[in-house]
């Protein structure tokens, strides 16, 4: 079995050899064998083809020069002398007539060093019958688009949308035009200019120095949506999206990892937040409708239904009556598990409003641990919740800033309160409420007096890491330099408050409304001061705050029962 | 503070709000530091140092007050084609180390990470997208590149031909290197010289493509020279003047200046006597901002960077005696070209020409190729007894770097190579 990376990889030519091949792109669980014999920040799909060669999963690899981090995996995988055959395939950048000369002599090349290898004979009839055709279809679907896609990850993406979903990431839609009949003809320098010539005239990858060719993929009118995946450390990705979003017509989501199963089973809440966004938030699946118990207690025309946001802090409730007001809310911190911190929460509510269980008539749970919670009707992404949780509070609002105490979220929403679109951090620490628990820490006080601190500020101290790690000590050396512990502080918060705002302005700085800020982080006045100086708008901020996600899936709750009404 | 940290500062505060009037502030810090480098030059510098810190300066402001006749270029791209054309190449490195000299680099990296430019990207290449995307950078006159040595080239300038609407031209370097790759790339640079008549309505000569690949070939001898002599001779080093020395053979490889800076450091080489100190080679680009580096490398009697293999790269022999073919010859045989074993070759034979004690790797963030090789270069270099250390850092981000983490690196790995001279 001969295993490939990349899709100008010549597979058909292996095919001429009686011989199969598979693209190598499994995500590991981690990079434990690779990590030892190469450097931790190459790039994770690189480090992946490392660490499966290490593990005896391939011993047959073609690689291309795609990128220099492929160049080096080649070197690296070579050194270890695991494989039976490695070989490096130099891909031009360019489709035009020498780079095509070029490449077919680089392909001849590939030939004869696995004639040479394996003594098998190359069969033109076998090679030239073994192009697949395409059949043309026409329905709208979900582009997956950037680089690679697999296991987990595809998986998760196929489950949670429900319209058809293309792989069309830089090893996905694989497409060669090349006339079976007319190759027949040729001669063998022919036939591999003509083979050259389809290989390269692909649907070319953002590495290729003709790129723009790439904007066929995004206006295609049965595209209805992009999921664009990049990989740690794969610069040239997240380039293309940088470089590419602002164009979009249609809706956008990225995602990021490190090429790790671990790294995607996180994205779980994007990925059906985007689908909540294009798809609706209604849920088609009839089971998760209003019960029959449920409608004759709606009859009596007193009933309540509940909002549970399971955050990885607390866990808080919202109950609202059959008016749509708030009835009653309750924080508590999540402790002992999801479900018992849910059921906890939620009793606490009911107490406090004084009304009887059942008259609950439905709960929607939102946030990290929605998952785990039985009780609930139905669950919604924090995201979509907390725009609808936003909304309710101040219908200007147009973008959500949440700072909670492990990620960063960005939202923008539309007058109703709908999401338009959203950013998160990836899983590093920089810029969250973690990241400001360890800075108080680094300092020895206590998190709420550090958010005054910083407002007495005089000496304007930059501090430019942003990496947890560096930031700390950095701090400390600032501590030994006897700077003042208030500059300090506010050097903190304005680093803060540069890399949230980068994520708002990644939205578009067009959004004309209101900003709001919801998350634990809201409580700190240095953060929120530095926040606005950077926006250069207020921040609406108010006691619900806390409660906007909780909020928003009791409201969710409520349009459902007021439908069924 | 000096002058140009004022400026900087200066700068960093207009670029937002007038980008030209930025760039005039900081063209005006330039000139100043120019005449202060004519009237008050770095005593401490042998006259080689003294001279390339000059030139180098020189060629930033040319590049920045006259872009109407300035070429962008990625670094590798053959500078002596630009010098018979007539125009002032700068490139990513240069201008993105110069801007972070004057202290203004993080308004450009800010300016990428709203944009959403990846931050894993090398950082050379951010704070370059990030001064042309403020309007910082002027519009040049074109724009020249080549994929090697490394993925952000391919992602910079054709982003950044489209945003300034001006000609580009590409060069394409084969991995394999032997003679069809020479010629395929040969053929691409007489391609490039007829691009640049046509951008600059001047014809270019035979006479001064001769002339710029002879005085490359002058300069590398005088280099190559120096390099036998590194042995037993150690001026006095900075890391600035390795750093100026890579633009000396690439972008400004060919002029003039480049043969007699050369021949200045030869002599130089020449006349400075043995030092006690450690013999140490450098590998890849110079974190010559960062202090702790600073504190071990400049003019310290008891290190000597005996080689930069970067430099020496830039300055090797070309044997071909067609022109186009012995500059493509350079660009083929780049050592940041094709698998990494050359790459370890010619640190191994600096190592040995030098008397090396020791080889510093700088993995400097975002630099896929040289992080990837770093541990196979390390153990190589260690097999054939050269001590060596993975120096991870950023050379023109210090948000990616820790001062203190770096200067106990170093400063171990100088305890550990006099150990070891010690025993000897």
């Amino acid at each position: 079995m001969i295993y490939y990376v990349c899709k100008y990889t010549p597979i058909e030519l292996f095919e001429g050899f009686g011989e199969t091949c598979a693209v190598l792109e499994e995500m590991p669980e981690n990079f434990e064998e690779s990590d030892q014999i190469a450097h931790a920040n190459l790039c994770g799909f690189g480090k992946s083809v490392i660490q499966a060669v290490l593990e005896g999963k391939a011993d047959e690899l073609v690689l291309v020069n795609c990128c220099d981090s492929m160049r080096r995996v080649y070197d690296i995988v070579k050194n270890t002398k695991k494989c039976k055959f490695i070989y490096m395939l130099d891909l031009p950048h360019d489709d035009n007539e020498c780079e095509k000369e070029k490449f077919a002599r680089a392909i001849c090349g590939l030939k004869d060093a696995y004639e040479k290898y394996s003594g098998k004979t190359f069969d033109k009839t076998r090679f030239i019958n073994s192009f697949a055709t395409f059949p043309a279809k026409n329905n709208p679907y979900i582009g997956v688009m950037g680089v690679r896609v697999s296991g987990v990850l595809e998986e998760m993406i196929q489950e949670n949308i429900q319209m058809n979903v293309k792989n069309l990431t830089c090893t996905g839609g694989r497409k060669l035009s090349v006339l079976p009949d007319e190759m027949k003809k040729l001669n063998e320098n022919e036939l591999f200019l003509a083979y050259a010539d389809a290989l390269l005239g692909q649907l070319p990858c953002f590495r290729m120095n003709q790129s723009s060719r790439r904007n066929e993929l995004y206006l295609d009118p049965n595209l209805k949506g992009i999921i664009y995946h990049t990989i740690k450390f794969c610069d040239y990705y997240g380039f293309e999206y940088a470089s590419i979003k602002k164009n979009m017509k249609v809706p956008l989501l990225k995602i990021e990892t490190d090429f790790t199963s671990q790294s995607a089973g996180q994205l779980l809440t994007r990925i059906q937040a985007f689908s909540e966004t294009i798809e609706g938030s209604e849920d088609m699946d009839a089971a998760k409708g209003i019960g029959e118990e449920a409608k004759e207690k709606m009859k009596s025309g007193v009933y309540y239904v509940a909002g549970i946001d399971s955050g990885s802090t607390s866990t808080d409730v919202v109950i609202l009556d059959q008016d749509g007001k708030i009835k009653s809310t309750m924080i508590i911190p999540t402790g002992g598990g999801a479900m018992m911190s849910a059921e906890k929460s939620l009793e606490k509510a009911v107490e406090k409003a004084e009304i009887n269980k059942d008259d609950i008539v439905r709960i929607v749970t939102t946030g990290y641990g929605r998952a785990y919670i039985d009780s609930g009707d139905d669950s919604i992404t924090e995201i979509t919740c907390h725009a609808k949780g936003a909304h309710y509070l101040n219908p200007n609002v147009r973008t959500v800033i949440d700072i909670g105490g492990q990620d960063i979220k960005a939202i923008s929403i539309d007058e109703n309160g709908a999401v338009t679109n959203f950013l998160m951090n990836d899983k590093c620490a920089a810029g969250t409420g973690r990241f400001l628990e360890m800075m108080a820490r680094t300092l020895g006080m206590p998190l709420e007096e550090m958010s005054t601190k910083g407002l007495e500020w005089k000496e304007n101290i930059v501090i430019s890491s942003m990496c947890t790690v560096f930031a700390e000590s950095e701090v400390v050396s600032l501590v030994a330099q006897n700077k003042n512990v208030a500059d300090i502080i506010h050097g903190l918060n304005v680093s803060v408050a540069s890399k949230v705002g980068a994520l708002a302005a990644r939205l578009g700085k067009k959004n004309p409304g209101e900003y709001m800020m919801t998350g634990g982080v809201a409580k700190n006045k240095g953060i929120i001061q530095a926040l606005e100086e950077k926006l250069g708008a207020k921040l609406y901020i108010c006691d619900e705050a806390q409660l906007c996600g909780a909020l928003g899936a009791a409201l969710f709750a409520y349009k459902k029962c007021k439908n069924e009404e | 503070m000096n002058i140009i940290d004022k400026f900087g500062n200066m700068v960093s505060s207009a670029t937002l709000k007038d980008s030209e009037k930025a760039r005039r502030l900081l063209l005006a810090g330039y000139r100043l530091q120019e005449k202060r480098l004519c009237l008050f030059p770095d005593r401490a510098l042998p006259s080689s140092g003294r001279y390339v810190a000059k030139i180098v300066m020189k060629n930033i402001i040319q590049a920045l007050s006259r872009p109407e006749n300035s070429a962008m270029v990625s670094i590798f791209v053959p500078g002596e084609l630009l010098t018979a054309a007539g125009l002032t190449p700068y490139s990513v490195e240069a201008m993105s180390c110069f801007m972070a000299g004057t202290n203004c680099e993080q308004t450009f990296l800010r300016r990428t990470e709203e944009e959403g430019f990846p931050e894993t990207m090398c950082s050379y290449h951010r704070v370059f997208l990030g001064a042309a995307l403020t309007g910082f950078l002027p519009k040049p006159k074109c724009t020249i590149y080549t994929n090697l040595a490394c993925d952000g080239n391919m992602m910079t300038f054709p982003y950044l031909k489209e945003k300034y609407h001006v000609p580009g031209f590409y060069i394409d370097v084969p991995y394999e290197k032997n003679q069809e790759a020479i010629e395929y790339v040969a053929e691409q640079l007489r391609e490039l010289t007829i691009f640049l008549e046509d951008v600059t309505k001047r014809k270019i000569s035979g006479e001064a493509v001769e002339k710029a690949v002879a005085n490359s070939r002058k300069a590398s001898e005088y280099y190559q020279q120096q390099l036998a002599l590194r042995k037993d001779h150690d001026p006095v080093t900075s890391l600035t003047n390795e750093l100026y020395a890579i633009f000396m053979c690439h972008l400004l490889a060919g002029s003039e200046e480049a043969v007699k800076y050369t021949e200045l450091l030869l002599k130089d080489v020449k006349k400075a006597p043995k030092g006690g100190g450690l013999h140490v080679l450098w590998m890849h680009i110079m974190p010559f901002l960062q202090q702790p580096v600073k504190d071990v490398f400049n003019y310290n009697p008891k290190m000597h960077i005996s080689a930069c293999d970067f430099v020496a790269d830039g300055f090797q022999k070309m044997h071909a005696s067609d022109p186009y073919e012995a500059l493509a010859e350079k660009m083929v045989n780049c050592i940041y070209n094709g698998s990494v074993d050359q790459r370890i070759q010619v640190a191994e034979k600096l190592a040995k020409e030098t008397n090396a004690d020791g080889g510093i790797l700088f993995a400097h963030w975002g630099c896929k190729g040289t992080i990837g090789a770093s541990s196979l270069i390390k153990s190589s270099l260690e097999e054939a007894g050269l001590p060596t250390m993975i120096l991870d850092g950023d050379g023109c981000n210090p948000a990616n770097t820790s001062d203190g983490q770096v200067s106990t690196r170093l400063q171990a790995f100088m305890e550990m190579l006099e150990k070891g001279k010690e025993d000897r």
